[in-house]
């Protein structure tokens, strides 16, 4: 079991950094996990306390009990239903601490699980408008824990903080407004006593933001608009406008540019910085908004006291294939032509991984992690920009005819999406679950929208591979090559774990948990959990035993979309279980 | 030229296919009579045609459900929603399947684009009686003096329109871009016309409808209404119905007959004229 430090214990930022370093004794708090044990959660390994297992969020744990030598012979623990009616996708990542799994459900649900039995302690159900309608299903993709709360967002776009023991509300707040689209569906990211959001959704043209909040009463200490021109707010005072306005953006389509923040953010306790991705500019079709449109479709690093924007990488300038760049920016450390650095990585929608310099943001490597981009021949180094195929750009809206199609690829769902990748600090490799799809794109002569006329894009997705679409891949993030792939015939829409017993987990829709060699790729267990996994999966130790667990319930985005792509899911059903592994006992 | 009729056409071949008893394919009009409430679908924020105020639904949309309902015998349930992404997104979450979180399905969605291929793309839907022709048209305050020059010279001047919206491509997107500097967006097209009261613009450019809905409302005679077409925006206009189930042709068949007496009896017009706007026939049927 992870030490806790006692209230008060935890004092000054300088000794927090100190402190970082330790692995604490095994003591247990009464009054649940500090801001410290938040930080030190990547290497304490009797609990998962953070989306990400770790603030940075390489999903790796030092454990090695279950490992590439033993792991076929791992057997269900339990499995636990989450009930009721309510199924659709199960996107979420259980956390682990004294004896609970705390885990989110679709339709914004929070389960507390013995973690020795499967026993349901307690569950949350947020009471919903039922005038809400998601974009993209009714998904949730973790909690948050600290002192005696857990704390998530749902689709009303809330957050609710919840007493851990007994699943009572403390305080709900709302982050944005239902009403006007947004909604809420990321993991909360908790940096000191402050719980930092991203959006999501909201009317046509509503800007991105992040916001940071007192953990213990929901008050918003700081806000950020993403995009330029907008301003920032601290206490309650303006705190600087983000970027500078006008700058790549022509007339006032900055006041409604879209990029919203939907996937959360990373920390880095190293930097003191926090990363959070930015989605796509608005309007969708490029040619009504020239420019780069900063800071859509970027990683932004931002002060996490002050929401002060350190630096920027935008991987995707003028997007007009719908690239969002809301995928997470994991920090690792390497040496890099004998140099040892602090950088960043991330895997994008837009099909490039990309490593970054995290002090600055300078772009240090940039290699297709898919078959295919039609967007764009390589990123160039010394620019940091795309070299862009103009060609395969979808055109200016017309109207009057059919436009010419256009081949994009990846689709505009992503060579990524918001499943979220691991680093192993063993391997060195990054393990990316990738997508290889296109898209046939092409502008509408006649579309409608709000019951009025409207120029819209026509699209039909399509695998650009006969014999898969999903693709979990090793990545080394020196080299930018392909160490291994398995592929999937089904997409993959779930996270990943690794672990130091050389292993890489992952899901499929086909319902099965996976475990690979982390080194070969090598296929070496699988567990067929009834439904399509999607969810992210977690390990931790308890009573001497190593314990792996995720979620099982296919849905998320990938369901909405027909054709070619809906015939290797269509026989899956629905689900909405926990299943929780581990090795017999000898 | 589509015909009223050419519509339902394709949605009766659908229903062959699909197998649907008589006597379920009759049920939804007894259905509306036996519960006594006719539920109606709106679009939220969709003034002139749909908005909240007053903690009530107002509009010529809402106004016309209820109508509708009266003229049926029975209690009207205006509901207003936002819209999704696309018509397709809407038709599914009124109409035909409901919300994921509970929103139960409509009888019928106003203002539903009488068009073949949405026809079509929605083939669990339905669309009837064909209301109104809508198109778009550019209003001018004072200073834009002649509101009938080429769109070009209106350079140099605030342009209003709705963001993401056919007015918004073509004052964006037209005439090589130059006007494109000069555009201020607004959440709604009546709001860009409203703009021009509040010398937020000088010249709008909304649908029919929004433009003279706000410019009644505005009641300023320095607003002068383009007379001369909008060369080469990007719709020649479209004809507005509504949607039903389509296994729901007796309500719909009713709903057509309803509104085929309410047209011949002047009671339509007058229903418009209530909001500012001049009610025009559907070019089809």
């Amino acid at each position: 079991m992870k030490g806790k430090f006692k209230n008060g214990i935890t004092g000054s930022m300088a000794s927090i950094a100190t402190l970082g370093l330790l692995i604490a004794a095994p003591l247990q708090a009464a009054d649940g996990p500090t801001a410290q044990d938040l930080v030190n959660d990547a290497g304490s390994t009797g609990d998962v306390l953070t989306y990400g297992m770790g603030p940075q969020a390489q999903r790796f744990s030092p454990l090695a009990k279950v490992n590439a030598d033993n792991v076929k012979s791992m057997v269900p623990a339990f499995a636990a239903s989450l009930g009721g009616e309510k199924q659709r996708g199960q996107e979420s990542q259980p956390l682990v601490y004294d004896g609970t799994i705390y885990v989110t459900g679709s339709y914004s649900r929070l389960y507390a699980f013995d973690s020795h039995t499967g026993e349901k302690k307690w569950e949350y159900d947020a009471r919903l408008p039922d005038g809400i309608m998601p974009c993209c299903d009714v998904v949730n993709r973790g909690a948050a824990i600290m002192g005696d709360k857990v704390l998530f967002a749902t689709l009303d776009a809330h957050l609710v903080a919840l007493n851990r023991h007994t699943g009572k509300v403390v305080w709900n707040k709302a982050i944005a407004d239902y009403q006007a689209g947004y909604s809420a569906t990321a993991a909360p990211l908790i940096v000191r006593n402050m719980v930092i959001t991203g959006n999501s959704g909201g009317e046509f043209g509503a800007v991105g933001a992040i916001q940071a909040r007192n953990v213990d009463t929901g008050e918003l200490i700081w806000e950020r608009p993403v995009i330029e021109g907008h301003m920032g707010m601290l206490n309650g005072k303006p705190n600087g406008i983000t970027g500078k306005t006008n700058a790549s953006w022509q007339g006032d389509l900055w006041k409604t540019g879209g990029g919203a923040t939907w996937l959360g953010g990373t920390y880095d306790p190293d930097t003191n910085l926090i990363f959070f991705g930015t989605g796509n500019p608005a309007p969708w079709n490029s040619h009504l908004r020239p420019g780069d449109n900063l800071y859509t479709a970027s990683t932004l690093a931002l002060d996490p006291d002050t929401g002060v924007i350190k630096w920027h990488y935008q991987t995707t300038p003028h997007d007009g294939w719908d690239f969002d760049g809301v995928n997470e920016f994991i920090p690792f450390d390497a040496t890099m032509a004998g140099k040892p650095m602090k950088l960043g990585a991330k895997a994008d929608r837009n099909g490039y991984f990309y490593v970054i310099d995290r002090t600055n943001g300078h772009l240090m490597g940039a290699s297709k992690f898919v078959m295919e981009t039609t967007w764009a021949n390589g990123i160039n180094l010394k620019t940091g920009r795309p070299n862009f195929v103009d060609a395969n750009r979808p055109g200016p809206p017309n109207g009057s005819e059919k436009g010419t199609s256009v081949f994009s690829s990846p689709s505009f769902l992503g060579g990524k999406n918001w499943m979220p990748m691991a680093y192993s600090k063993d391997t060195g490799l990054f393990y990316v679950p990738s997508n290889d799809w296109g898209m046939d794109i092409w502008n509408e002569p006649i579309a409608y929208k709000k019951g009025a006329a409207y120029l819209g894009a026509g699209f039909t997705i399509r695998p650009v591979a006969p014999d898969h679409i999903g693709a979990l891949r090793a990545m080394d993030p020196k080299t930018g090559k392909i160490v291994w792939e398995y592929k999937n015939k089904a997409p993959l829409w779930g996270g990943v774990l690794t672990t130091a017993g050389n292993l890489v987990f992952t899901g499929t829709p086909e319902g099965y948990l996976k475990a690979f060699d982390a080194k070969t790729g090598t296929e070496l267990w699988k567990f067929n959990t009834g439904s399509g996994v999607v969810g992210s999966p977690i390990t931790w130790e308890q009573d001497g035993e190593q314990y792996v667990a995720v979620m099982s319930g296919w849905g998320g985005a990938v369901p909405l979309w027909g054709g070619e792509v809906a015939k290797t899911f269509k026989d899956i059903s629905q689900g909405g279980a926990l299943w929780v592994f581990k090795l017999p006992k000898s | 030229m589509i015909s009223r009729r050419g519509l339902l056409g394709s949605v009766a071949a659908s229903l062959v296919l699909s197998i649907v008893p008589a006597r379920i394919a009759a049920a939804p009009l007894a259905k509306v009579r036996d519960l006594g409430v006719l539920r109606v679908a709106v679009y939220q924020d969709n003034r002139p045609w749909s908005w909240s105020a007053d903690g009530a639904v107002k509009g010529i949309d809402a106004d016309l459900a209820r109508a509708i309902a009266a003229e049926l015998g029975v209690r009207a349930d205006v509901v207003a929603f936002l819209a999704g992404d696309d018509m397709g997104d809407d038709l599914r979450n009124t109409v035909w399947r409901g919300g994921l979180l509970g929103f139960q399905p409509c009888d019928a969605m106003m203002h539903v684009p009488f068009d073949h291929k949405l026809q079509l793309d929605n083939d669990q839907v339905a669309i009837v009686a064909p209301y109104y022709r809508e198109s778009f048209a550019a209003v001018c305050g004072n200073e834009q003096s002649d509101c009938e020059v080429p769109p070009p010279q209106f350079k140099g001047r605030r342009l209003a329109a709705e963001v993401d919206s056919i007015p918004d491509m073509y004052l964006m997107g037209g005439f090589g871009g130059v006007l494109r500097g000069d555009v201020v967006h607004f959440r709604s097209g009546y709001d860009a016309v409203a703009a021009i009261g509040q010398d937020k613009a000088d010249v709008a450019v909304a649908t029919r409808a929004q433009v003279e809905a706000a410019t009644h409302d505005l009641a300023n005679p320095a607003i002068k209404r383009r007379t001369s077409p909008l060369q080469a925006i990007m719709s020649p206009g479209w004809d507005i119905g509504l949607a039903v189930k389509e296994n729901s042709r007796t309500l719909g068949d009713a709903i057509e007959a309803i509104l085929a007496k309410m047209t011949a009896d002047g009671r339509l017009a007058a229903m418009f004229a209530q909001h500012g706007v001049t009610w025009r026939a559907a070019l089809a049927g």
